[in-house]
């Protein structure tokens, strides 16, 4: 098993069937999170944080955008079986201890936004040789990049001092999290031939 | 590959050198891992060492907490891995953010350990490292780790090693990319966000304490590792010449003979800090000598030029 994707083509391109398992992975994961933000968002903005919440949800599917158009798709009969069980894990599951229901709701979706923007890092899998101008690569990186950016959203509300009477449960859930995304991203890649580590 | 665990976390290390030589500990810089030691743990280990280097927690292969990192378990951390080494003399050095948690260590543990090296270091963080901590941090946020690398490279290194080097830092900036997360490295950064001076405890260390410092290192400039050594009682400050903040990359051999030495010192109870100033040697083998009397070691002026030549170079282009 390589730690990289590949063997690349003769042009220096990631091949189809693994872009194809890789963006649909991803797609999935930041659906998960741009459904997740236009569920929450108003349709007229009215605080500061949901003007926040509106810019990472027009990245998110900026994200899904780029997907769809930079990546060599191919049928993979698999990915009915792999969506399927994705879907599943990234329904909502509200953080025991947290003041209401709601509140449970949005740690939830702030762990799994940590987990999908910091624990999952696409660029580091490109291989040396790799075609730099390929749109496919260009993406990985762009979205990995992003996701930087995304995350700090995250950090501010998961670290913010409206949670520090719970921050033990807030890591605890931020963890399981991260443990879930990173088991179903290791398993995705142990079927492309890949190792995560 | 040797690991350590604490409230279930993992801690890489590395351990080299002779199974009963005196040991020395290893604490890292913010971006740094363990490999990044090699050129001078290499140094210690040929002088008789045994030496540990490891990755704290949210660094290198170590374990990293989503979201927060306490400085505390990173001195609870060095201290099991000063406890993993057993008996005999143990002599712990560390670099910038590292050498913070050796001395938070020696403070709390004054019996613990044969020597100190702090280098690099810091005891406060005047406004000016505020403002570059906060300006490294957004770098961080917004450019990531490789703008966080660019912004550090120039801090950290001398045009010569820059120039001589030119063709590895890419090869450098990719491992590094690689080794660090993100958010890891913002925890790190941000372990410093509710942090107490530590020179009010300084005078709690008791052991020998050598304190390095780079010639030009503007990150981390002398008067703080000045205030380091008027604080701790017996302790010498070494000036690395010609070496900016990270030294113990730049000039490896040269720091670590220079800690070496220290330590065999130590070992030869011929030791005494005496709050002295020190200019080490150009090269590994050379002599350390006494900071010229009746000069401010503090300041950049004046400065005694060898030849006319340098004279009229560092004469300022316009008035």
């Amino acid at each position: 098993m390589s730690a990289l994707l590949g063997p690349l083509d003769q042009d220096g391109r990631v091949p189809a069937p693994q872009q194809t398992r890789i963006a649909a992975f991803l797609m999935s994961a930041h659906g998960a999170q741009a459904r997740q933000l236009a569920a929450t968002l108003p349709h007229h903005l009215l605080q500061p944080w949901q003007l926040e919440l509106h810019a990472q949800y027009c990245r998110e599917m900026e994200i899904l955008s780029l997907l769809t158009r930079a990546t060599s798709w191919v049928p993979d009969p698999a990915l009915a079986f792999m969506i399927w069980r994705w879907e599943a894990a990234w329904m909502p599951r509200p953080m025991q201890g947290a003041a209401d229901y709601f509140h449970g709701l949005l740690v939830d979706m702030a762990a799994l936004g940590h987990a999908i923007h910091a624990g999952i890092r696409p660029a580091a899998l490109l291989p040396e040789g790799v075609a730099a101008m390929d749109p496919f690569v260009l993406a990985m990186r762009r979205i990995e990049f992003e996701s930087g950016r995304l995350l700090q959203a995250q950090i501010l509300f998961l670290k913010g001092p409206q949670l520090v009477d719970v921050r033990d449960q807030v890591s605890a859930a931020v963890e399981r999290r991260h443990a879930q995304v990173r088991e179903l991203w290791t398993l995705m890649l142990d079927g492309l031939n890949v190792g995560a580590e | 590959m040797p690991w350590l665990e604490r409230n279930s976390r993992r801690i890489h290390y590395e351990l080299t050198g002779p199974g009963d030589g005196p040991a020395c500990v290893l604490v890292n810089g913010l971006t740094q891992y363990v490999k990044l030691w090699m050129p001078f743990r290499d140094g210690l280990v040929a002088k008789g060492f045994r030496v540990a280097s490891y990755d704290m927690l949210g660094q290198g292969q170590s374990d990293k907490p989503r979201l927060f990192i306490d400085q505390a378990d990173q001195v609870a951390v060095l201290g099991d891995l000063i406890d993993e080494l057993g008996p005999g003399p143990i002599f712990v050095g560390g670099i910038s953010f590292g050498g913070v948690i050796a001395l938070r260590y020696a403070i709390e543990h004054p019996n613990k350990i044969a020597g100190l090296v702090p280098m690099s270091s810091f005891a406060e963080i005047p406004p000016q490292l505020m403002r570059l901590g906060n300006a490294m941090r957004t770098a961080l946020i917004l450019g990531g780790t490789t703008y966080l690398q660019d912004l550090l490279f120039p801090m950290n290194f001398s045009n010569a090693w820059l120039e001589a080097k030119s063709d590895l830092i890419g090869l450098a900036t990719h491992r590094g990319w690689l080794i660090n997360d993100v958010y890891a490295l913002q925890n790190l950064m941000e372990s410093f966000l509710e942090f107490e001076p530590l020179t009010p405890q300084l005078s709690l260390i008791k052991v020998p304490t050598m304190i390095m410092t780079g010639e030009y290192d503007f990150l981390t400039p002398r008067t703080l590792q000045d205030s380091l050594r008027i604080h701790i009682p017996d302790s010498a400050l070494v000036i690395i010449p010609r070496a900016y903040h990270a030294f113990t990359l730049e000039r490896a051999e040269l720091a670590a003979y220079v800690m070496a030495r220290f330590a065999e010192d130590v070992i030869a109870g011929r030791w005494h800090g005496k709050k002295t100033i020190w200019v080490a040697p150009e090269e590994v083998g050379g002599e350390l000598t006494p900071f010229p009397a009746g000069f401010d070691h503090l300041r950049s002026i004046p400065v005694r030029l060898e030849t006319p030549e340098r004279a009229v170079l560092s004469e300022p282009a316009s008035p």
